[in-house]
């Protein structure tokens, strides 16, 4: 399935965009530091188009993937593929197309926000000498930050520390952003504005590949989600399919949920208690005899409603089986 | 996008020279390397200020070369190039190659260049560039200002050299310009070296301190005997060449094997820092 585009023979080819089934694409892709495995045989892949959310708890190894697929950082097995090109040899072939913020902002303090995009643009092989000022103030505008765009950067605010890193991504139109964290340290407000960039981006057609552990982040703002967990892909597809992957159920608010639990159990349903509640899933049951079982068995139910799997839940189950 | 697309090329890097111009910016923007050269170019004039004012030491009393500069202004340039070798001049080449690697990758943004995309090698040549420049103008300054101390101090009529002769104005700028040119080769070395470490580390400190130490130590090593083999290797053993400028004839041997040592410190530095580049996690 690799995007084989590179043609043999003829010089250097530029893949034209899209051409590459995927936008970026990682097979076995491990990563070791002495004795502790940070990613593990992690097999993702990107299509074209989509808002990739990666899930995963502080040290699952989301922010290795990326590093190893942006070519900041060698995988100790197996191989990176970004926008058809082989990663690292021909990531340079790639990376002019695609914007990223890893691992926070980094710019230098002693130049303003505006400066430092300057230089950030010098180096960007998409702009051409005439347009880099123009791309600048663009990229400034475009985070909210042209008003302070003349102040030092290290009088900037964390959050326009971080708008400054997300204008630097997005200083050329790109075919793939890749943004890691890109909501740490930004109010509420900030949070909608980084949302209202990503859909801004997925509308234009731009692939977007962000990394949260805030699940409820990635629920607002993704199609597709991969869950990491332990260094492991644990699972990855689209947003819905992978809501409805947890399967319809029952929440039941009861009299007795030991009882209740008990009672379902017997019978062979299964069902857990949760906040104060029973999820009884609704595989091979349907509603009414649910009711009837507790009923049956003493338990009064006080309400009962259809329970959908949020991305919460998915995770924790995700994550308990594999722990 | 919504707003003006930039007119879009289609290349894997920038060119070269908007990336240079950048770097060269970026470096002469810096308040430290501005106060560095502010600070070079205040030594001699402060030297030149205090020989004049006090008629230097005495004969027998202080540094022979210090003596010399009284009544013989153009030796000022030369003498402070002495002076500032050992010590002072590394350590600003030395604060310029730690920004330039492992400032970078402290601040985050190493990553940023990597990612523009400008290639590992070519980012190398770049910082190499960048080094080399901050070196270049520090020398150049000693020398300029040492220059125009010494004539303000004793007017124009030449260099009276340490073996007797007298050299023209042109001729004595020469010598300076000599002495210039080969301090600079003697940095640059120590530049490479110093880049190399900058490339191994994230903190710019360990680079000061590598470089200087280092510095300190072959000094050391070079005054013990039993480790005579040892000083061919050292950068230190013939920095002191440069005062022979004020002879005449100039005796070349010692200023040659400086010039051979300092250029194999510059392969030896970019080899190891571009190898280190090469595969080093940002």
């Amino acid at each position: 399935m690799s995007g084989t585009t590179e043609t043999s023979g003829t010089a250097t080819i530029d893949s034209v965009p899209g051409s590459a089934e995927f936008a970026a694409r990682t097979h076995g892709l491990r990563k070791t530091y002495g004795r502790t495995v940070a990613v593990s045989d992690v097999d993702l892949a990107v299509p074209h188009g989509v808002v990739l959310g990666m899930l995963g708890p502080n040290g699952s190894g989301k922010t290795t993937t990326i590093r190893m697929l942006l070519g900041l950082t060698l995988p100790t097995a197996g191989t990176a593929e970004l926008l058809g090109h082989a990663v690292p040899e021909h990531v340079d072939r790639a990376l002019p197309r695609v914007g990223a913020l890893v691992e926070g902002p980094g710019f230098h303090p002693f130049l303003s926000g505006r400066e430092n995009l300057l230089r950030s643009a010098a180096t960007e092989p998409e702009l051409a000498g005439s347009g880099l000022r123009g791309a600048v103030t663009a990229a400034l505008e475009r985070v909210g930050l042209a008003a302070a765009a003349g102040r030092k950067y290290r009088a900037y605010s964390l959050g326009m520390k971080q708008r400054l890193g997300l204008a630097s991504a997005l200083l050329v139109p790109r075919e793939l952003v890749v943004l890691d964290e890109p909501t740490n340290g930004l109010d509420p407000a900030g949070t909608r504005e980084i949302r209202q960039v990503i859909a801004d981006l997925h509308a234009a057609g731009t692939t977007v590949v962000v990394s949260s552990h805030l699940l409820s982040e990635v629920e607002a703002t993704c199609t597709h989600a991969a869950v990491l967990h332990k260094g492991s892909l644990v699972t990855q597809g689209e947003l819905t399919t992978l809501l409805e992957s947890g399967g319809p159920n029952l929440v039941v608010a009861a009299s007795d949920d030991v009882a209740g639990l008990e009672a379902l159990r017997e019978r062979g349903i299964p069902a857990r208690r949760e906040n104060g509640a029973l999820r009884v899933e609704l595989t091979e049951v349907d509603s009414p005899e649910v009711i009837a079982t507790l009923v049956h068995a003493g338990v009064g139910v006080r309400e009962a409603r259809r329970g959908r799997a949020d991305l919460e839940d998915i995770f924790a189950q995700l994550t308990e089986e594999t722990s | 996008m919504t707003t003006t697309t930039p007119t879009a090329t289609h290349r894997s890097s920038a060119p070269l020279g908007r990336v240079l111009l950048s770097e060269l910016r970026w470096v002469l923007r810096r308040p430290r390397n501005l106060l560095a050269l502010l600070g070079l170019a205040a030594l001699p004039v402060l030297i030149g200020t205090v020989v004049a004012l006090t008629g230097g030491p005495s004969p027998g009393d202080g540094p022979a070369l210090l003596a010399s500069v009284a009544g013989n202004g153009l030796v000022l340039p030369i003498v402070t190039l002495v002076m500032t070798q050992s010590l002072l001049l590394p350590l600003v080449t030395a604060m310029v190659a730690a920004d330039a690697l492992a400032g970078e990758s402290a601040h985050g943004t190493l990553r940023g260049l990597l990612l523009a995309p400008v290639g590992r090698v070519r980012l190398v040549w770049v910082k190499a560039t960048g080094v080399l420049v901050m070196t270049v103008l520090s020398v150049a300054v000693i020398a300029v200002v040492g220059v125009l101390t010494g004539l303000v101090i004793v007017g124009s009529d030449g260099l009276v050299t340490l073996s007797g002769t007298t050299l023209p104005l042109t001729g004595a700028i020469g010598r300076v310009a000599l002495a210039a040119g080969w301090s600079m080769t003697q940095m640059a070395g120590i530049g490479a070296i110093a880049l190399a470490v900058s490339a191994l580390t994230e903190h710019p400190l360990v680079v000061l301190a590598v470089t200087v130490g280092g510095l300190i130590v072959f000094g050391v090593l070079g005054e013990l005997p039993a480790l005579e083999w040892l000083r061919p290797f050292l950068i230190t053993t013939d920095l002191y060449a440069v005062a022979d400028v004020l002879r005449d004839p100039i005796p070349t041997g010692d200023l040659i094997t400086g010039l051979w040592r300092a250029g194999c410190y510059v392969l030896i530095g970019v080899s190891a820092t571009v190898a280190r580049m090469a595969t080093r996690d940002v």
